[in-house]
């Protein structure tokens, strides 16, 4: 019993230092915003990204146009692939999965930035020299995490309908401009504004808890280790929870419809 | 003046050192001995503000150091030269960067400016060349020395809080760390804090000394108080 209240005491004290760094950084965000630093974060976390987030995602895009080619044969729907891969990418595979392999890099690479940081007293160093690290460390990468992470995923989402373009005209013998005329009905304002909202609300999260792991992590190298290890796996988690959330919250504002 | 008065200090509800009395006069610098564990660092985070006394109060320079809130912490700090156990370099950052670091930060200087101080602080310490290296290519002694001139970036600071500066370095380099801090706190008039277990060391650099040993301050004055103590732990402290 004991054991299970203090585990309770320490998460309770996590989720308040978490949003207590929120917060802040999103204050030193608003009020001495670092043009240079968070530009610099930007290149990391988004340029950087580039090649994984692509790669995964034309795969993704063959992957999910094969799949439904299979599926959707047998009755005679090829025609409808252009919608239903599009609807599939940019609603849910393409921002999340962009998301989580984001985190595998970018929240790695920041918490055990990070964590050595603290373990090496730069992060006390700072403070000792009048520099909240927060606003110096952590609101840059936020930012840059919010940012970034919409224009990467929805790069990504169209590289993956390319893709499936070219399996449905491969495999399916679906002619281009059918598929396209699929793609245009999925643009609609409910599936652009999942697309777009998705990857913002990822893009804050693997860089916050990157961010709250790295500058809590305990000294030394296992230490470090460990913070990286729990930042990527609670960042992946709790990119799938708040994908259902938003999901479910989406659909109650706009409705059914697709 | 540096004044600890009945501070106890340690992390979350566990208590490192209790009890702790001892003052710093302007100028001089003292050195807080002990083994390995027994509280020394604590001592500075307190001065530093990172750690809040459970009772008592640290006044520095008059002012207390418990009672100032995130964003006069901020400022207080700037007043202060901290050089930590191996240096705590920004290793993003070239030696220069650091060392011009707090200037970029606080002024609005201008780059050639900033320039100048960066390189008559790291001539003051002896190491000019490596302005554009990175804090990887430099030894144990070198980062030190590096941390020495970032910790005086500031035009003034009125405080100097050394965390194990001579430790992991051999004799030679050690010495040489040793008379620098001399040379920082004769020609600037500082008060400083040196926390140490190598007692040759705290003799080179210290006018006053403190004894911790099972979390309470168990002796303080100047060498020859040290010297003739009966103390069963200093004894044993001064015979190895």
């Amino acid at each position: 019993m004991d054991y299970l209240r203090k585990k309770m005491l320490e998460l309770l004290q996590s989720m308040g230092d978490f949003a207590l760094m929120v917060a802040k950084s999103f204050r030193y965000m608003a009020t001495h915003f670092r043009v240079g630093d968070t530009l610099i974060q930007m290149d990391r976390v988004g340029v950087g990204s580039i090649p994984i987030v692509f790669l995964a995602s034309i795969f993704a895009g063959l992957d999910m146009a094969l799949q439904f080619e299979v599926v959707m044969a047998p009755y005679g729907a090829r025609a409808l692939l252009g919608k239903v891969v599009t609807t599939s990418i940019i609603r849910d595979m393409g921002p999340v999965l962009a998301s989580l392999v984001m985190s595998a890099r970018v929240t790695a690479g920041i918490s055990s930035e990070l964590g050595m940081m603290t373990s090496t007293q730069q992060i006390d160093a700072l403070r000792v020299m009048g520099i909240d690290p927060l606003d110096r460390l952590v609101a840059p990468r936020i930012f840059a995490g919010i940012v970034m992470m919409p224009i990467l995923s929805i790069s990504g989402d169209f590289l993956a309908l390319l893709a499936g373009l070219g399996i449905s005209m491969a495999v399916g013998h679906v002619p281009a401009p059918l598929f396209w005329s699929g793609v245009r009905d999925a643009l609609t304002a409910q599936n652009l504004t999942d697309a777009f909202l998705k990857p913002l609300f990822f893009g804050f999260i693997l860089t916050s808890i990157g961010c709250h792991y790295g500058m809590k992590s305990a000294s030394g190298a296992f230490g470090v280790g460990r913070s990286t290890t729990k930042a990527v796996v609670s960042a992946a988690i709790w990119i799938l929870v708040a994908n259902f959330l938003l999901s479910k919250l989406l659909i109650n504002i706009w409705g059914l419809s697709g | 003046m540096i004044q600890f008065e009945s501070v106890s200090l340690g992390y979350g509800d566990r208590v490192v050192v209790s009890d702790v009395n001892i003052e710093v006069p302007d100028g001089k610098t003292m050195v807080i001995l002990g083994d390995s564990g027994s509280g020394k660092s604590t001592l500075l985070k307190g001065v530093l503000g990172i750690l809040q006394p459970f009772t008592g109060k640290i006044m520095v320079d008059g002012e207390d150091v418990g009672k100032l809130n995130e964003g006069e912490l901020l400022l207080y700090r700037q007043r202060i030269g901290m050089v930590f156990q191996e240096g705590a370099l920004f290793d993003s950052l070239t030696v220069g960067e650091n060392v011009g670091f707090w200037l970029w930060e606080h002024t609005d200087w201008s780059d050639d400016k900033i320039e100048e101080r960066v390189r008559t602080l790291l001539r003051f310490v002896n190491l000019e060349q490596v302005i554009d290296q990175s804090p990887d290519a430099l030894s144990g002694g070198m980062k030190r020395r590096v941390a020495i001139a970032r910790a005086m970036a500031p035009q003034d600071p009125k405080v100097m809080l050394y965390d194990e500066p001579t430790t992991g370095l051999d004799p030679f380099t050690s010495r040489s760390i040793c008379d620098l801090v001399r040379q920082v706190q004769s020609e600037f008039s500082v008060m400083s804090l040196v926390v140490t277990h190598d007692l040759h060391d705290a003799f080179r650099v210290g006018d006053l000394f403190a004894f911790i040993h099972d979390a309470k301050v168990i002796l303080t004055g100047d060498r020859k108080t040290i010297e003739q103590s009966t103390d069963p732990f200093v004894r044993t402290f001064l015979s190895t």
